[in-house]
């Protein structure tokens, strides 16, 4: 293992540790743990509360322009699952040692990260259904993978967060399907969405891995279980026979399947997008933000009543 | 060990610990079916026990079966110690506590005469 031991961390202990992932073992909270698996851990479930949170949004504003009282109760549940997936993550976040209030603080105040398909607009219906299966998609190759991470309350919230996900997909396949079969025009707004979003999926996991200590120690450590490539292509094998079979076209002309490698090829993406996005710069982050952080305010007053609720009685 | 009631042991008992948890954070248990045990599923944040079980509801029974639920402060929850988890294994030969372990009889009494006498029998 590359971790070199930091100030405070007792070699033994470290080593025991080690020796405790390599063996399969999971840290539960509270247990002992080197300050920079702490860091990491906590830094990758933050980034993880806060997309869900902002993830919430986007679909959210088609809750009232949803066709159907169906769509719109499915939907419902759909974004309330997502809030809840930041609460339960938000309080594994806790356990490694920063108080939820203050990670809050910093995704209101623009100073965190989230992921980058939540900084794009979803101008259509079509939007929601692309949002549905390939966010959702996305994220269960990711978080799939990381249910057999190192730190068991993350991997037993993520069974939870998987379970969920699946009904997403189902919802949003649903979805395509009915536009799939509409009118020309359902159809073409089903084409138009896809098109839109094919690059921030290519760019959702994230740059090819550079063999680096970090993206080592992070594998090592199991806060990494398989590399942004391999993920990608998990996502590209499920889901680009699904682009056919609902008759629509893969907006990327050079994607194609090389037999002999068994992956999928594909135009390299503008990664400097991705990196500007990253940090906030993307096309809605800051509308994104000012609407968080006005709900934020609006629902000050509800804190404050749950807060003094057990005092009112 | 003597212990009485719920007084929590003192700290310094190497093998009981104390869930850390900040104030407000309530451990919830679900019971999914009738007479099935009550299970740990997760945590909220609440100020009190009945805003404790609404957020457990809405956060833990929204789609599964539940039937009943439970919300103690995390706080109060005292545990093992990871470290004590080699108390758990069986020190000695623990084959007597299991049914397993005494079929002599059946070979006794289901073999018949047929049954050749061992050491135990005799």
């Amino acid at each position: 293992m590359s971790t070199m031991p930091a100030a405070g961390d007792e070699p033994e202990l470290l080593e025991r540790f080690n020796a405790r992932i390599t063996s399969g073992d999971q840290i539960e909270a509270g247990e002992w743990m080197p300050a920079q698996y702490r860091f990491e851990a906590q830094r990758l479930i933050q980034m993880h509360a806060n997309s869900e949170i902002m993830g919430a949004l986007p679909e959210r504003e088609w809750i009232p322009r949803a066709p159907t009282l169906a769509r719109k109760m499915a939907l419902t549940a759909k974004v309330q699952d997502e809030v809840g997936h930041g609460m339960l993550l938000y309080r594994v976040a806790e356990t490694l040692g920063r108080p939820r209030e203050e990670m809050y603080a910093e995704l209101v105040e623009g100073r965190a990260r989230f992921h980058n398909v939540f900084h794009y607009p979803a101008d259509t219906w079509a939007d929601v259904a692309i949002i549905q299966v390939f966010v959702d998609g996305a994220a269960m190759q990711t978080q799939g993978a990381l249910r057999s991470c190192s730190y068991a309350p993350y991997s037993r919230v993520l069974k939870r967060i998987c379970y969920e996900e699946d009904f997403h997909i189902q919802l949003g396949l649903d979805v395509w399907r009915a536009l799939a079969e509409g009118t020309p025009a359902q159809r073409a707004m089903l084409q138009d969405a896809l098109d839109r979003w094919w690059t921030p999926i290519i760019h959702f996991f994230g740059m090819p891995d550079k063999v680096s200590p970090h993206t080592e120690t992070m594998l090592a450590w199991r806060l990494k279980v398989k590399s942004n490539e391999e993920l990608r292509q998990q996502f590209l094998r499920r889901f680009v026979p699904i682009i056919f079979e609902y008759g629509l076209v893969v907006p990327d002309p050079g994607l194609r399947w090389v037999d002999a490698e068994q992956r999928y090829v594909y135009t390299e993406p503008d990664w400097d997008e991705l990196k500007r996005v990253g940090r906030n710069g993307g096309p809605k982050s800051a509308e994104r933000l000012a609407l968080r952080q006005s709900f934020y305010r609006q629902h000050a007053w509800v804190r404050e009543a749950l807060s003094r609720w057990s005092t009112a009685a | 060990m003597e212990h009485r009631g719920v007084t929590p042991r003192p700290a310094d008992v190497p093998w009981v610990r104390t869930l850390e948890a900040p104030d407000g954070v309530w451990a919830v248990f679900l019971q999914a079916r009738r007479r099935d045990a009550h299970v740990y599923v997760g945590d909220v944040h609440a100020p009190d026990a009945e805003m404790a079980l609404v957020l457990a509801k809405e956060n833990y029974a929204r789609r599964d079966p539940c039937v009943s639920l439970w919300v103690v402060p995390a706080r109060a929850i005292r545990a093992t110690a990871g470290d004590a988890a080699e108390m758990f294994e069986p020190a000695t030969d623990k084959s007597y506590r299991f049914g397993g372990s005494y079929r002599q009889q059946q070979r006794v009494y289901r073999g018949g005469y047929h049954a050749a006498p061992t050491e135990d029998d005799r």
